[in-house]
């Protein structure tokens, strides 16, 4: 199976197909849940060197604990905590290291508590869950615009999307609005 | 009141159009709660597009998590049945004691269990090469120990190593490269399979 053709199954399902030995449906896992994986250590003020630490060794606990997940335990649930747990004992064990007598149960990024940053990251999981939901085209314009780092221009992007330039304003409109429709009945208003 | 379009809406916030149309659609926003609800709605839904950018691991970070995985090697003829321990319990996963220093690479500490079957498994790293030891004991909550069990060592799809366990259920692998291992154990009741048994970040 292609690997594209795994963007469609569920958690439970992937989990299922990783223990039958799949190794494409780990890999779906991985790149479905990677942003996810890697907002929480940057979240609690992590470097990107240390968030990379933190999501190798999510990927890793991931593997060795597959086997509890395949009772449609959720996946984004686990990893939420799993990852705010390891970065809280990381958290802890530096500050120890370095002399400091308390103990912190918060990070220091003071603009969330433990569950905010949860309660965001799977907002964040749900907005890249639903941009997956769009058409194709949408999708692509979507991504294009907002998630490609290359920031490519409206020209750029009508001659990927094979449409005229004066058409890619008015079609990025209707597709935002398809997004937040899509959002709305998922129950994310803001 | 005829309501803003969505175009609309999201030329302004781009900051495009002449200034009558700008000024136009800003007396509209400033009387019309909806269209100012919407133009919230877009901002915050741009806002949180732009930050998700911003989450993304770099590539080889996802591909090194991607490539962790190994197929499980298909089973023998005969169908044997292949059992995937569950980790238990992990040293690396436990705080320090208050007071506590590391000093120098800990051994790490696995328990893992398949059904009635503990694994236990001890890692050391040998310091002056890049080499580890596995000491484990395969136990029955039976108390029945597991003579002359064959037990494997896997990487990247191929069987590297072999061992038995002794009288008591016990097994090493000395001084093996460093790497991720699948370890499994053959019991008449089936393959156990541990997956990712390795040295790990201390």
């Amino acid at each position: 199976m292609k690997p594209a053709a795994y963007k469609g199954f569920t958690d439970p399902e992937l989990v299922a197909m990783c223990l039958q030995g799949d190794s494409r449906a780990w890999e779906a896992l991985i790149r479905r849940y990677r942003r996810f994986i890697f907002s929480i250590p940057i979240k609690f003020g992590f470097s990107h060197t240390d968030s990379s630490d933190v999501f190798q060794a999510i990927c890793l606990k991931l593997l060795e604990h597959l086997q509890d997940m395949k009772d449609d335990r959720k996946v984004s649930t686990w990893l939420a905590t799993t990852t705010t747990r390891h970065c809280l004992a990381i958290k802890t064990l530096s500050q120890r290291e370095s002399g400091a007598e308390e103990e912190i149960d918060e990070p220091e990024d003071p603009t969330g508590t433990l569950e905010d940053i949860q309660l965001l990251a799977e907002r964040h999981q749900l907005l890249r869950e639903s941009v997956e939901n769009l058409p194709s085209r949408c999708r692509s314009m979507i991504e294009m615009l907002y998630l490609d780092e290359t920031t490519p221009s409206y020209e750029e992007i009508a001659d990927r999307l094979g449409m005229p330039v004066p058409s890619v304003g008015p079609i990025r409109a209707r597709c935002l609005e398809r997004l937040r429709l899509i959002l709305r009945k998922r129950g994310i208003k803001k | 009141m005829r309501h803003l379009t969505v175009e609309n809406i999201i030329t302004y916030m781009d900051g495009q159009g002449s200034d009558v149309e700008k000024s136009t659609l800003e007396t509209h926003l400033a009387g019309c709660k909806e269209c100012s609800e919407l133009k919230q709605e877009f901002q915050t839904l741009m806002f949180q597009l732009r930050e998700d950018s911003s989450f993304e691991p770099p590539a080889e970070v996802v591909e090194w998590g991607v490539n962790l995985f190994q197929p499980v090697m298909k089973p023998e003829k005969g169908g044997i049945r292949k059992i995937v321990a569950s980790l238990i319990f992990d040293t690396f996963d436990q705080p320090l004691l208050a007071g506590v220093r590391r000093v120098g690479a800990p051994p790490r500490q696995l328990l893992f269990r398949a059904g009635d079957v503990d694994v236990d498994v001890k890692i050391e790293s040998m310091e002056a090469n890049d080499r580890i030891t596995l000491v484990g004991q395969v136990l029955s909550s039976a108390t029945k120990f597991f003579d002359n069990t064959p037990v494997k060592l896997e990487s990247h799809g191929i069987v590297r190593y072999r061992t038995r366990t002794n009288v008591v259920g016990e097994f090493s692998f000395d001084e093996v490269p460093k790497d991720t291992y699948h370890l499994s154990v053959d019991l008449p009741e089936g393959q156990i399979t541990l997956f990712c048994v390795h040295r790990g970040n201390s």
